[in-house]
């Protein structure tokens, strides 16, 4: 069976192996808010997390060389975060030893992430989104479920649906246009 | 316009050749608008399944009064029974005197606790459990276990013949269990999209981890069954 990532971003990492900075900027986009929530769960600190979730893929870039896909790519990203944070826990010097890490190797654009991280930040807004979801039609949300709950591919979809791929295709991005729709219009213009 | 973003949503999901990956990164990287967007695809798979930001530990359900257990790994000293028994407590938060557990030892916790040792031990034990709970999450077949256990008198049967999975009417899980504990000493619980984790040490030092559509209640009678 195809999991959430382990299939889906090999294409991408081996063109971030290869030094596509394009590749890894997308996978940057596309784990950022995970990563932040993680790391803000540790440190309840909006700043620190900022800065933990930088530091971590700037050493994902360093390192995905090393990235075998032995796991999934989310989980390899989220272990160096965890011990970033964990060395933000037990090391008084934190603040100090932040203003030493080296950017050279990467540029990674943190202020694009404002209104997800504020989203992040309260539980509320991700209740939110949850039920709404639950309001899609039944179709959209099968779709989608399928996809990010069970990591089923688009073509396992289409199995399980019934329903040609190409309509599989649009009803994932059916759902996640509303959900966009939704998050701009309640959540982020009401903060 | 529409075009681009659907194939941005294909490409999330790594539904792209890799020629169309090559042709939308070009025009990804010039638009900062399909950047943003992605970012909100990654929100939403975040708000829609991901546990870490549904951890509901039992941390959350505590009164203030037992605030001082917030990172609480209990003194070895107490049977894994007893951290059950705790452990609901904590969630029905009850009053920790009630038990029999005297002011003065919940002291020498709080104490033991506070310490930088104590806590260096109690993150390094969250970390590999944060571990552990991705593979239970990420890898299909990592809850695939090889324990077969009759849970009878609890209401469950396994379904064959793909033999992974117990269910009683409309709830079910898969079950695995650890030859350690982790330093576990009492439940801990994730929530993942719709299923629930539940990590559960158990009486001869083993840990068992559920997996599926199951209450809190259900997860503890599975362990005292096994208990048992």
């Amino acid at each position: 069976m195809k999991t959430n990532s382990n299939d889906s971003d090999s294409a991408l990492i081996e063109k971030a192996k290869n030094g596509n900075e394009g590749a890894f900027n997308f996978l940057v986009n596309k784990y950022y808010p995970r990563v932040y929530a993680s790391l803000f769960s540790f440190t309840k600190s909006k700043e620190d997390s900022e800065d933990l979730a930088q530091q971590t893929f700037i050493k994902v870039w360093q390192q995905i060389k090393s990235f075998r896909g032995d796991s999934a790519f989310f989980t390899w990203v989220y272990r160096i975060a965890i011990n970033l944070a964990k060395n933000y826990v037990v090391s008084s010097s934190y603040k100090k030893q932040k203003l030493n890490t080296s950017i050279e190797y990467a540029e990674i654009d943190i202020t694009s992430f404002e209104n997800i991280e504020s989203l992040l930040s309260h539980d509320e807004s991700m209740r939110e989104i949850e039920r709404f979801i639950n309001t899609m039609p039944e179709s959209l949300k099968t779709a989608f479920t399928l996809r990010e709950s069970e990591g089923k591919s688009y073509e396992e979809i289409s199995i399980i649906t019934s329903t040609p791929i190409g309509t599989v295709r649009s009803r994932i991005f059916r759902a996640r246009e509303s959900i966009v729709e939704f998050m701009q219009k309640e959540l982020i213009n009401n903060e | 316009m529409n075009n681009i973003n659907e194939k941005l949503s294909a490409m999330y999901d790594g539904e792209l050749s890799m020629e169309e990956i090559d042709d939308l990164l070009d025009i990804i990287n010039e638009d900062p608008s399909l950047q943003e967007k992605l970012s909100m695809y990654g929100l939403i798979s975040h708000a829609s399944t991901d546990a870490l930001n549904n951890v509901v530990t039992l941390k959350s359900n505590r009164k203030k009064s037992n605030r001082f257990l917030s990172n609480v790994w209990l003194s070895n000293s107490i049977t894994a029974a007893a951290s059950i028994a705790l452990t609901l407590i904590f969630v029905n938060n009850v009053d920790l005197s009630r038990m029999g557990i005297s002011s003065s030892y919940t002291d020498q916790i709080s104490s033991a606790i506070n310490s930088k040792e104590a806590k260096e031990v109690a993150f390094k034990s969250e970390e590999n459990l944060a571990d552990y709970v991705m593979k239970v999450i990420n890898e299909p077949n990592f809850m695939n276990s090889k324990n077969s256990l009759d849970l009878k008198n609890v209401g469950f049967t396994k379904n064959t013949p793909k033999g992974d999975v117990y269910s009683k009417g409309n709830q079910n899980f898969q079950l695995r269990i650890e030859k350690n504990n982790f330093g576990l000493t009492q439940i801990k619980y994730w929530k993942h999209g719709n299923k629930m984790i539940y990590l559960i040490p158990l009486s001869d030092g083993r840990a068992l981890t559920l997996y599926g559509n199951i209450n809190l209640s259900t997860a503890v009678s599975i362990s005292q069954s096994i208990n048992s």
